[in-house]
């Protein structure tokens, strides 16, 4: 952890040599959430509502989306796999490996996106006032439960991250196959699930554990009822899911390196 | 302190094709070859030798340093380093080598080099004493103070590398790889780096493996020499060895007094002649002494002189001519 | 006669010059084809998505502000196909050329850069249409049964909108690329533009659907006639304003070019004077 750090540090340090270039690159990163939660926003006050739900309801589900999104795409930067290519590319993996340190702590601490802070910001906003403007989410046991419901998409996210760094030990064409389910994945889970037909929730609730990250947890911190009738501790199993996504993703990630340690690149 | 015995390395190269039929007839029947980049290669080095690891392009080289150095692992044989086998206990066993791949740096790119080496002694965990006597030592030897402050994107070659030799030293490794390490560098800078590891090798005793291209690498560090090619090892023990074995003819170059006139010497062939200086080759196992003594006896000589092959061309021969495995 | 002769000559051989450029970037982009696949697999994906919001958006009423569901469908489907034939993302292959200092060499070349950069741009515009932009179509002509234009008519002014959209689109990235010749942060500033672009252009949403006050704002800006314009068309709610909807598409056009050529004649001179 202490190595985390110091690595984080000097990455910092690195960034803010190029200040002018920093600043641009965050205004710019709020600018697509602005933007695109803005056109959202606009076209929204000609509709009477989307699938029974009022925009700050709406608000509650994307913020929080973009706030855990761009929070782990901030921290697994390394691991994205454009970035990710590149170390192996040039390189900076072989050098990781030949550091007597944790590996996956070298490469989290090889880069950091802080241009992501603009849409941290933003989701936090956004999310910020959608709790304020939906009083059924002021409980203080529904509030406890927020901590974990974060935590649950960061895993989940993470996983995705390391499962796209982990393919392109394979191929570097990944890229676009992974971008399906990670921004995908983020912009699915930023409406009500009500929304999609039933072929691609089903597919997004079962298969890919979706659903269960915010849109249940959601039903439940803003006291609506599930429209599908699934059990009532479907809200809860955000956590689990996101666990449960990461830790396959690790045990990938394990077999990819064990591959590439036999055959290089 | 290595220890390599029957060491290989086979790739299973995948081949592509062009037009969608064979690519699915490959999906459903592997076509592949194995490339045998490492085969059976068997060696040892004692601690404190300074070995050159000689080849040309794609000759198993860099393979068997990704082996030693534990990125790789060997599809058989047996391989230990210092009491370790390398990719088996990876941040044990890297903790105690050094490498630096010439075409690459470890440092950061946007840090001062100062701020790269103090990020190093966390990661190795060195101890702030020992951190700072071997920066005066290395700041003085390689004379860092110059850039120690710029970020290693601004440094030169000829720096980058210096500051590399630096970061991999800061840890005392009992091994150190070096990749290529004068490539690049013009004769100084060459010089210099040259003189360093030298250095390095004879105050510390840390055991030195270095590919290289450059010959004069090898003839002016290395006592002992290896070479490979098509993943087979052809030639292993000291430099002059491999000289007097293949470097083939010596030169016997004289200049007469006046134009030779039935000109002929037994075991030696005239390969040049121009005005008064004529060239002659001879075997490497003639004495020289012997083909003087006959010149002289009928020919007034004004000047003579005898050359060795260089070593390049030596080198040059046994790749292109595959004299080793021959 | 033979000043003439030389003329059409010129115009014969630069016309053939801007064909061969695009045909050669044409053919390289053509052979990335896992990556065309696996991109059209996800494009189609996101366009689910973006189609399910607006559908629910419109649930209950039958149409709104003159789009029924099929219109809005027909929508989603054609900024998918559309959006790398008019890039969307943005475009900064030229500012590159200026960082790494390749422009000075490519400014000694007796061909308009704008005009060379143009030929490479439509090469990948057509083959942004040919690979993505018609499968796209083919498969939610198929699968979501979109509107297709009715006459051969309505095809040729889609195709005129679309050819002037990529020409309008080219010149603005253009412009904003020539901003490296004064910045050396010219990529973030890029990145603003852009932003705005897939905003304002209709790519993010319809601009039919944005408060009325937007849509007069948004209209005064060449914006619109990068995307927007060829839906209208293409779907024809805007049958009664085609020729105005094209004439403004031409005047940007124009426009944009022209700045262009002023812009970059000022930033020759500025690399000029200040040695590359």
């Amino acid at each position: 952890m202490m190595l985390y750090r110091h690595l984080l540090l000097a990455q910092l340090r690195g960034a803010m040599q190029y200040r002018v270039s920093f600043v641009l690159d965050v205004l710019s990163t709020s600018l697509i959430t602005i933007t695109e939660f803005g056109a959202f926003a606009l076209v929204f006050s000609r509709f009477q509502g989307l699938g029974g739900w009022s925009l700050v309801q709406i608000m509650f589900l994307y913020g929080m989306v973009e706030f855990a999104f761009g929070l782990t795409d901030m921290l697994f930067d390394g691991f994205d796999s454009p970035t990710f290519a590149q170390h192996i590319r040039k390189g900076t993996l072989d050098q990781f490996l030949l550091r007597p340190a944790n590996l996956m702590i070298q490469i989290f601490g090889s880069s950091l996106s802080l241009r992501r802070i603009g849409r941290i910001v933003l989701g936090i906003g956004i999310f910020g006032y959608a709790v304020i403007h939906n009083p059924q989410v002021w409980q203080l046991e529904k509030l406890w439960y927020l901590p974990f419901v974060l935590i649950g998409m960061g895993l989940y996210f993470g996983g995705l991250f390391l499962v796209g760094a982990t393919i392109t030990i394979w191929t570097v064409d990944s890229t676009d196959a992974m971008n399906l389910f990670t921004y995908g994945g983020k912009e699915m889970m930023s409406y009500p699930m009500g929304i999609y037909s039933d072929w691609l929730r089903v597919l997004f609730t079962f298969l890919f554990p979706v659903a269960l990250l915010n849109y249940y947890p959601a039903l439940f911190f803003l006291g609506k009822p599930d429209p599908f009738g699934l059990p009532a501790w479907m809200p809860f199993l955000a956590p689990i899911a996101g666990f449960v996504m990461f830790l396959v993703a690790l045990k990938f990630w394990q077999f990819g390196l064990k591959h590439y340690q036999s055959t290089g690149n | 302190m290595i220890q390599v015995e029957n060491l290989c390395k086979h790739f299973e190269i995948r081949h592509r094709h062009k037009n969608s039929w064979a690519v699915l007839r490959n999906f459903l029947k592997r076509d592949s070859s194995t490339l045998k980049a490492v085969d059976d290669i068997s060696f040892s080095i004692q601690k404190g030798e300074m070995v050159g690891y000689l080849g040309p392009n794609g000759a198993g080289k860099s393979t068997t340093l990704k082996m030693l150095t534990g990125l790789l692992v060997p599809t058989s044989g047996r391989l230990e380093v210092n009491g370790f086998v390398p990719w088996q206990s990876r941040q044990k066993y890297v903790a105690q080598i050094g490498a630096v791949f010439g075409q690459r740096s470890s440092l950061w790119w946007d840090l001062p080099t100062i701020e790269s080496l103090e990020l190093l002694q966390h990661i190795y965990k060195i101890p702030t004493a020992r951190f700072s006597s071997n920066l005066e030592m290395f700041k003085k030897l390689l004379d860092l103070d110059e850039f120690l402050q710029s970020p290693a994107r601004s440094l030169s070659l000829g720096q980058r590398m210096r500051a590399d030799l630096c970061a991999a030293l800061m840890h005392d490794p009992a091994i150190l790889f070096l990749d290529e390490p004068t490539i690049g560098l013009d004769v100084v800078a060459k010089q210099r780096i040259r003189e360093f590891i030298q250095q390095i090798n004879q105050d510390r005793g840390t055991t030195i493996i270095l590919t290289t291209h450059d010959m004069a690498d090898v003839q002016k560090l290395c006592t002992r020499a290896m070479m490979i090619d098509h993943g087979k090892l052809l030639f292993d023990g000291a430099l002059s060895d491999l000289q007097n074995r293949f470097g083939g003819q010596r030169r016997l170059i004289v200049d007469f007094e006046e134009p030779p006139t039935q000109l002929k010497l037994a075991n030696a062939t005239i390969i040049s002649q121009e005005a008064l200086r004529i060239t002659f080759a001879f075997a490497r196992e003639t004495r020289v002494a012997e083909l003087i003594s006959a010149l002289t006896r009928d020919h007034a000589i004004r000047d003579l002189r005898v050359e060795e092959p260089e070593i390049e061309a030596t080198i040059r021969a046994i790749y292109e001519g595959n004299l080793l495995s021959a | 006669m033979a000043h003439s002769n030389s003329c059409v000559h010129l115009t014969y051989s630069s016309v053939r010059l801007f064909w061969e450029i695009t045909k050669r970037s044409l053919q390289r982009h053509l052979t990335y084809r896992t990556a065309t696949i696996t991109g059209l697999i996800t494009n189609l994906f996101f366009g689910l998505l973006r189609a399910s919001v607006l559908l629910a958006l419109l649930s209950g009423s039958s149409s709104a502000n003159g789009w029924n569901a099929q219109d809005i469908v027909t929508y989603v489907a054609l900024t998918q196909a559309l959006m790398v034939v008019v890039s969307v993302f943005g475009w900064s292959d030229l500012m590159n050329t200026v960082y790494r200092g390749e422009i000075a060499a490519e400014l000694l070349r007796p061909t308009s850069l704008f005009l060379f950069w143009l030929a490479q741009d439509i090469g990948r515009s057509l083959t942004a249409l040919v690979t993505r932009g018609i499968s796209i179509m083919l498969v939610c002509y198929f699968v979501f049964a979109i509107k297709v234009p009715s006459s051969f008519g309505q095809w040729l002014v889609v195709l005129l909108s679309l050819g002037l959209a990529m020409v309008i689109s080219f010149a603005f990235r253009f412009i904003v690329n020539l901003a490296a010749f004064w910045s050396p942060d010219a990529r973030g500033m890029a990145r603003f533009a852009f932003i705005a672009l897939g905003f304002a252009s209709g790519f993010l949403m319809p601009l039919r659907f944005f408060p009325d006050w937007l849509q007069h704002v948004l209209a005064l800006t060449p914006f619109p006639h990068m995307m927007n314009s060829i839906i209208e068309i293409y779907i024809g709610s805007s049958d009664a304003r085609v020729i105005e909807i094209l004439g403004l598409q031409v005047f940007w056009a124009v426009t944009l070019t022209g700045l262009a050529q002023l812009i970059l004649a000022r930033a020759t001179r500025r690399l000029v004077i200040l040695g590359g």
